[in-house]
């Protein structure tokens, strides 16, 4: 579905991606671990159109993002929940979902798309006509991943949805991700919690500094050897 | 008492212009985030646009409004191009200082193109002035608060009855995040950069008309009349630069008739910068949260 | 050669003006009193000298004070502001002090001449220079030499400790508060040390063009006040000073023979160098790369 090939991002001299290449499947749940600094926001960012790589590719289904504005990627059909969440503080809650549908021109849609959005997450119907500004960390998350969802994206981005959150909101969070992918949506995810996301991943890729240092799949290696990894990064054996 | 009722009446309405400038500067400021100096000289450019028209083809009021809007479009997209388009985030004072080199180039411009210090500009109305009881009201007067009025609720209207004002509202909120919801950022402030310096064009338009007269000194006082009634009123409040405007405008009446013209802009700015320290987020706005932020040495 | 003597007063004094902004700025803020404050300096000195008959030194010892005792008592009020309101704050306050020079008269009566600032016509015959005998030059070294002084102080400054805190408040004020650093000190410190520098500068200026008038000192030069360090970078002191001779001698001497199109290239070339580089001509990297070059392989640790 999605194939970025050795995706070199730089912030002036520092190279932040060395050459990242991975594979998203269709239908499934990628996930992408690995400690501070280690690039993943940036690949994300990179892949969203808003930080401009040096070198490389990112296909979706063959068809070149890089060098694509934004909007234009967003058109193609990738959306990103950011890192953070970024809600339009001074919208309603019902604002940010048109603003989500910003380049449909389906109208009649968009308005059925809102009303199954109020039905997944009917937290959000309550608020509907509340400030974004004003909502609770889970619920700006929800409507983060609604507001993504309303440009019908073929592959979801998620950046640490679970940043901030409590555990039994964290819980949620992912029985979410999990119930979107079994209704077809291709999600890739980025994590620090290396345990929820290794429930519901089909897939996994570990980055450190800048580079894929494994790919697999859960239970390939042991959650322990993971975790170590992925918050600390490899041990220097020297 | 009539006097200082007369005063207020004509504060009022020449604040209205003040507002009118100010409500260009708010729409700038909420989608940049920055200040732009060069606001005020590119509807000066505009002005000597019209005021050209004026001398050398003998256009009438309506052809040299256009004339002015146009003018002030085309000079403000070419301000937006240059020190803010290219511009990287974080560099708001390097935006600062760029349109204030700008700010010169088009004054020079300016007088490159029409050298003698004042021009004509053609009056709007030559009506005598309305009677209201013991009150004197110009008719030029009353359509400046009109065109205020019409065109806050204008600006008011796009920015909540349409899609794009729903992006350009979502760019003020995040910039990243409207990026990732697709909407054409740079585009959109591209277009509210020209419909603010087109909003600015008209407040022009119609003070020159009253003063009929021009000099390239025009731009820098509409910049600072346009920043200060923006900053009475609070930032990013579309009322606000309204009332802003107006109360500027009543401040400068009233201490224009106790204390004389000299002395005018001395209180007015006394009272700016004393309004100011006691009320930083102005009348109607929040106090700002958004910082200039300065590029460091180290 | 009085051309370039000339240029070399313009250089020195806005170069003086360039320091008062780049002391504030190093604060995180963006003065527009600048102007202000030299203008006060400017008259102050003036008339110590033309009217009091004060010789030059001790007159800019006290514009300097005054200008720094106003800095202060703007500085309280001004500090509670921030961002793009202080910027329309030290605007307005700017403009006051020029409107007030344009209606302050105090003339005596010296012969047959009527000294002194009168008003909207300024303030003429600040003639101390010729009377006492100096010659253009004597002013150039005269004018360099406060110049160098001042960016000595400066430079040992940045170095010490004082520095720092200055730098950190204006990096991030909420984490040098949270490290005890008390911001309002910090920052009308600086408000005050540019204060100073501008009285002097003002003080100078006054005395070599003999002739000062409100018009002079308004928001046009407070916006040249921080042009300078920001297009010259933060880094260090010589930024600015290379800022002034990039303005002052090339753009504005250097281009004169293109006459009236000079303005038109000025705006576009310091936009350009805005472009280029956002952070000044002369930021942190090239001030270390410079160090290096300079230091023939000694070790260039940090900068």
């Amino acid at each position: 579905m999605l194939d970025i090939s050795d995706l070199v991002t730089a912030y002036g001299k520092i190279e932040a991606l060395k050459g990242v290449s991975l594979h998203v499947e269709s239908g499934r749940i990628t996930c992408l671990l690995g400690p501070n600094g280690a690039g993943k926001t940036t690949l994300m960012m990179s892949i969203a159109g808003i930080l401009q790589p040096r070198r490389g590719s990112i296909r979706l289904e063959g068809d070149e993002l890089l060098g694509l504005s934004p909007a234009r990627i967003v058109a193609k059909g990738v959306a990103l929940v950011p890192e953070n969440r970024l809600v339009f503080p001074q919208m309603s809650v019902q604002e940010n979902l048109y603003a989500g549908a910003y380049q449909r021109a389906d109208k009649a849609a968009v308005e059925a798309d809102i009303e199954r959005m109020y039905g997944r997450f009917p937290r959000l119907k309550e608020r509907r006509e509340q400030l974004a500004g004003t909502l609770s960390g889970g619920e700006q998350q929800m409507l983060a991943v609604a507001r993504a969802l309303m440009s019908r994206p073929r592959v979801l981005l998620m950046d640490e949805p679970s940043l901030g959150l409590a555990p039994m909101i964290v819980a949620e969070i992912f029985s979410i991700i999990a119930e979107l992918n079994r209704d077809g949506t291709t999600i890739f995810l980025v994590e620090q919690n290396a345990h929820m996301a290794l429930q519901v991943a089909h897939q996994f890729f570990l980055m450190e500094q800048g580079r894929i240092t494994f790919k697999g799949t859960p239970g390939q290696l042991a959650e322990d050897e993971v975790i170590q990894r992925a918050y600390l990064g490899a041990r220097r054996a020297g | 008492m009539v006097d200082l009722a007369q005063n207020t009446i004509d504060g009022l309405m020449i604040g209205s212009s003040y507002g009118l400038l100010a409500l260009g500067f708010t729409v700038i400021f909420g989608v940049m985030r920055r200040l732009n100096l060069s606001y005020g000289p590119s509807i000066m450019i505009g002005a000597y646009l019209g005021t050209f028209l004026y001398i050398q083809q003998g256009a009438g009021p309506l052809a040299v409004a256009g004339a002015v809007v146009v003018g002030s479009v085309l000079a403000g997209v070419y301000v937006e191009r240059l020190c803010f388009a290219p511009m990287k985030a974080g560099a708001a004072i390097a935006s600062m200082v760029s349109s204030f080199a700008i700010w010169m180039q088009l004054e020079q411009a300016a007088i490159l193109v029409l050298p003698r210090h004042t021009y004509p500009f053609p009056p709007l109305s030559t009506a005598l002035p309305l009677e209201f009881g013991p009150f004197l009201l110009r008719v030029d007067h009353l359509m400046m608060l009109a065109c205020a009025v019409l065109l806050a609720f204008a600006v008011h209207g796009v920015l909540y009855r349409t899609r794009y004002g729903l992006g350009l509202r979502a760019i003020i909120g995040n910039p990243v995040a409207a990026h990732l919801v697709g909407i054409p950022v740079r585009r959109s402030v591209l277009i509210a950069f020209a419909g603010a310096s087109a909003i600015g064009g008209v407040a022009g338009f119609l003070v020159l008309a009253v003063d009929q007269q021009v000099t390239p000194m025009f731009g820098m006082w509409a910049t600072l009349k346009g920043l200060v009634a923006m900053m009475i009123g609070g930032l990013g409040s579309i009322p606000g630069a309204l009332l802003g405007g107006l109360l500027l405008g009543v401040v400068e009446a009233q201490s224009q008739w106790y204390f004389g013209p000299q002395i005018r802009d001395l209180v007015a700015y006394l009272v700016l910068f004393a309004f100011l320290v006691m009320r930083p987020g102005g009348l109607l706005g929040e106090a700002p949260k958004v910082e200039i932020a300065l590029p460091q040495g180290t | 050669m009085d051309f370039y003597l000339g240029l070399a007063q313009i250089i020195g004094v806005h170069t003086l003006l360039g320091l008062s902004a780049y002391c504030v700025l190093l604060t995180g803020q963006v003065s527009l009193a600048q102007a202000g404050f030299f203008a006060i300096g400017a008259y102050v000195a003036g008339m110590l000298t033309v009217l009091a008959g004060w010789s030059l030194v001790p007159a800019l010892l006290i514009s300097a004070l005054v200008s720094g005792a106003v800095a202060c008592a703007v500085g309280f009020p001004a500090l509670r502001v921030k961002g793009l309101m202080l910027v329309v704050a030290t605007t307005a306050f700017g403009e006051a002090v020029r409107l007030f020079f344009f209606n302050f008269t105090y003339q005596i009566q010296a012969g047959n001449l009527k000294l002194g600032p009168h008003g909207g016509e300024g303030f003429r015959q600040i003639r101390y220079f010729p009377e006492n005998g100096w010659s253009t030059l004597d002013v150039v070294i005269f004018i360099w030499i406060v110049v160098a002084l001042v960016m000595a102080a400066l430079w040992w400054l940045d170095r010490s400790r004082a520095g720092a805190v200055l730098r950190a408040v204006g990096e991030d004020e909420l984490a040098a508060q949270s490290s005890g650093i008390n911001i309002t000190a910090v920052k009308v410190s600086a408000m005050t040390i540019g204060g100073l520098i501008a009285g002097i500068g003002g003080g100078i200026f006054a005395h070599y063009t003999t002739h000062i008038e409100h018009i002079q000192f308004g928001v046009v030069l407070a916006t040249f006040a921080i042009a300078y360090p920001i297009l010259g970078g933060l880094s260090n002191v010589f930024g600015t000073l290379l800022a002034v001779i990039f303005i002052q001698g090339f753009l504005i001497e250097g281009l004169r023979f293109m006459g009236d199109w000079r303005n038109l290239l000025f705006g576009g070339l310091i936009v350009l160098a805005m472009n280029i580089r956002p952070r000044g001509l002369l930021d942190a990297g090239t001030t270390r790369a410079l160090k290096r070059l300079f230091s023939s392989g000694k070790e260039p640790s940090g900068a």
